[in-house]
């Protein structure tokens, strides 16, 4: 699977996310389906990449395994200098806890919980008191204009109004890396835009280094910058914007 | 995760699923209900059983029959009719008279020694006649924690012309309230040999239908005291009227008052059917015992009945905890089907929880937590609930108890470990109840609970 380095790919300690000779192989009953083959790239630190490509080229895929919900079946991923598979189960944790923060399409907010209450979530699990969860999670809500909402609970917010707490809950605990699965996919045109340009804003404002996959490739050149393209699991293209 | 955090989760968790939390809680209810009234009413039967003992003395009492004779003696190879009698060698038959009586009392450890001594009689007050047993008791006795008096007081003096009467015989003497006896005159009418109609040794004329050879006479005692009536009797001490000895010397009455009595009186010497002995502690009970078999009298001592009884309170308390068991068993399996049921409309939650950043320790503990919520209130309620059903049994069976002018007993009772163990034994199964489907939660896959369809 993983083949002789082709392309002299940058090297340095300084790298956010480093990706090298990543492969991914579901097996459907007998069959391997491979999902990534071989893909290697860099992301700068502080920057916004935005990962394209059409469904099923394994951008998600992508995003789950840097996200360390899933285990790569070769090659590494290097965050922050460290190697997401030298990780133990609890090790993957603690990363996708304080190391990294994730947005999904669909959300996945818990619809039982306030806008404030799901925004402080992650926190529970890192331990922080309750008076200093509040206060982290309001300031957050407010960051991304929603300081009105926050008793509101997930069904009496607008799609854009949940990806803005998504997107808080994403931040809470600080993560220098934020990874966004197709923050788009379930909006309209005119708040998908509201939306990506809130994650270039928190990409300018905090440095935070943003990893984004959309299929929406006018939007992606917009605001990344770079682009990496995918398809059928390998690296297409990869092109620096600005 | 905090602790506090981790309960609020948990209890939220529960409450959003707030029917079903009810049922598989009211499940434990049930099940430690169950377990609760039954152990309790074993425990309550075996205080009752073992505090009436107490009070009664009976701990620390021996009755002493003559060799061979009498109700249960202690060795049981006695009791088989085909096997001789043994005698200790080189004594005659020990006759249980008031030289017995004497060396007894001057054992080690004896407080007091008295003959049991009943007679039959006609009693009559507040025109009212009924038939009964009359026990001779020494003042000393009478005035023991053995007796205990609804009303007046005990007799001071072993002479004197008073006597105790049971409130169950009053009762029967329609006499409703006991107080009301107390200092009145009642009539004891006795029936003895008249000697000079008869050769006590042949009985074939009264069983061929001659005039009994008995005269009758009365006595005139006063009642100084009204006793309750025991709601256990096993003992020497049940009788419904008593007198003290030297009251009784003066009445002319039977020498016998069992069959044994005549047999023994055929054989020439007849002294006492039985001795009581009551010893300062229940510890001399072994040793007094050893002495009074050496002097070739057989001994009988509820104490060492009491090891029997104790083994079949632990086999009632076995099934009936094996009874309650079965009630938890059901319940346990209702928290682990509701525990994989919630995990399965959570597995989203669960893939939530596992992208923010929880372990599978923090996912397990979720769960393990709301299971033992769950014990924790059935626990608590299924005690409750014990309670509850027990004071019910007592109030109607106490109802019927006092119908037949029994005492009131409280069949169930309740020490503070029964709360304690209820509570941690519905928290201990609820746990292991829990463990399996938390296990379960925390192999969740994230990818997969994410995966938008």
């Amino acid at each position: 699977m993983r083949n002789a380095v082709a392309e002299p790919i940058p090297q340095g300690p300084s790298a956010a996310v480093e990706v090298r000779g990543l492969a991914k192989i579901y097996r459907l009953g007998r069959v391997d389906v491979p999902a990534l083959r071989d893909v290697s790239f860099r992301v700068e630190p502080g920057s916004f990449t935005a990962v394209t490509g059409v469904s099923g080229s394994g951008k998600s895929t992508l995003l789950n395994l840097v996200g360390g919900l899933d285990t790569a079946s070769a090659g590494s991923i290097t965050v922050m200098g460290k190697d997401l598979a030298l990780m133990s189960r609890d090790g993957l944790a603690r990363y996708r806890r304080s190391g990294v923060g994730m947005i999904f399409q669909s959300f996945n907010l818990l619809s039982s919980r306030t806008a404030l209450e799901n925004v402080e979530f992650p926190l529970l699990f890192a331990g922080v008191p309750k008076a200093e969860r509040r206060e982290r999670a309001a300031s957050l809500l407010d960051q991304v204009g929603l300081a009105g909402r926050s008793r509101h609970r997930p069904i009496e917010l607008s799609g854009g109004e949940q990806q803005r707490v998504a997107i808080a809950r994403a931040l809470v605990n600080r993560p220098p890396l934020v990874l966004a699965d197709e923050p788009t996919g379930n909006l309209d045109s005119r708040t998908a835009r509201e939306i990506v340009g809130l994650l270039a804003e928190l990409n300018r404002s905090r440095e935070l280094t943003i990893l984004m996959v959309t299929h929406e490739t006018a939007l992606a050149r917009e605001f990344a910058h770079a682009v990496i393209r995918l398809h059928d699991g390998r690296v297409e293209s990869e092109e620096k914007l600005r | 995760m905090r602790f506090r955090d981790q309960l609020e989760l948990s209890l939220s968790n529960l409450w959003k699923v707030k029917l079903r939390t009810l049922l598989t809680t009211a499940g434990v209810v049930v099940g430690i209900g169950a377990l609760v009234s039954m152990m309790s009413f074993g425990t309550g039967m075996q205080k009752n059983v073992t505090e009436t003992f107490k009070s009664l003395e009976l701990f620390n009492s021996i009755t002493v029959f003559p060799e061979g004779s009498g109700p249960g003696g202690s060795d049981p190879d006695r009791i088989d009719p085909h096997q001789p009698r043994r005698v200790p060698a080189g004594t005659a038959k020990a006759v249980l008279d008031d030289r017995a009586l004497d060396a007894i009392s001057k054992l080690r450890g004896v407080e007091t020694v008295y003959p049991d001594v009943n007679f039959p009689a006609l009693v009559r007050f507040n025109g009212r006649e009924e038939f009964r047993l009359v026990q001779v008791l020494p003042a000393k006795i009478a005035g023991s924690r053995m007796i205990k008096l609804r009303a007046g007081k005990p007799y001071l003096s072993d002479d004197a012309d008073e006597i105790i009467v049971n409130d169950y015989l009053l009762r029967r003497l329609d006499v409703k309230d006991p107080a009301s006896a107390i200092g009145k005159r009642i009539e004891i009418a006795s029936v003895s040999f008249d000697l000079g109609r008869l050769n006590p040794m042949d009985f074939s004329s009264i069983f061929q239908g001659g005039k009994l050879p008995v005269s009758k006479e009365t006595y005139e005692f006063r009642i100084v005291g009204v006793s309750e009536n025991m709601g256990f009797g096993p003992g020497s001490v049940w009788n419904e009227l008593m007198i003290p000895p030297g009251a009784a010397r003066k009445i002319k009455k039977l020498p016998f008052t069992s069959i044994w009595d005549i047999f023994r009186l055929q054989e020439g010497a007849i002294g006492y059917s039985a001795l009581n002995v009551r010893l300062s502690s229940p510890g001399e009970v072994d040793a007094v015992k050893a002495r009074i078999k050496e002097m070739g009298f057989s001994t009988f001592a509820l104490a060492d009945q009491f090891a029997q009884v104790r083994q079949a309170f632990f086999f009632l308390d076995m099934i009936l905890a094996a009874v309650g068991m079965i009630a938890i068993f059901v319940a346990a399996l209702g928290i682990v089907n509701t525990m994989v049921m919630s995990i399965l409309e959570r597995t989203r939650e669960i893939g939530i929880m596992k992208a923010v950043g929880a372990g599978d320790g923090d996912v397990r503990s979720v769960f393990v937590f709301e299971s033992s919520i769950i014990g924790f209130a059935g626990g608590l309620l299924g005690y409750g609930l014990g309670w509850i059903v027990s004071r019910v049994i007592n109030r109607v069976v106490n109802y019927f108890l006092a119908r037949q002018s029994l005492p009131a007993i409280d069949y169930f009772a309740f020490p503070w470990w029964l709360f304690a163990g209820a509570l941690a034994f519905a928290v201990a199964v609820s746990l292991a109840a829990g463990i399996y489907p938390a296990h379960r939660a925390a192999l969740v896959d994230p990818v997969k609970a994410l995966r938008h369809d």
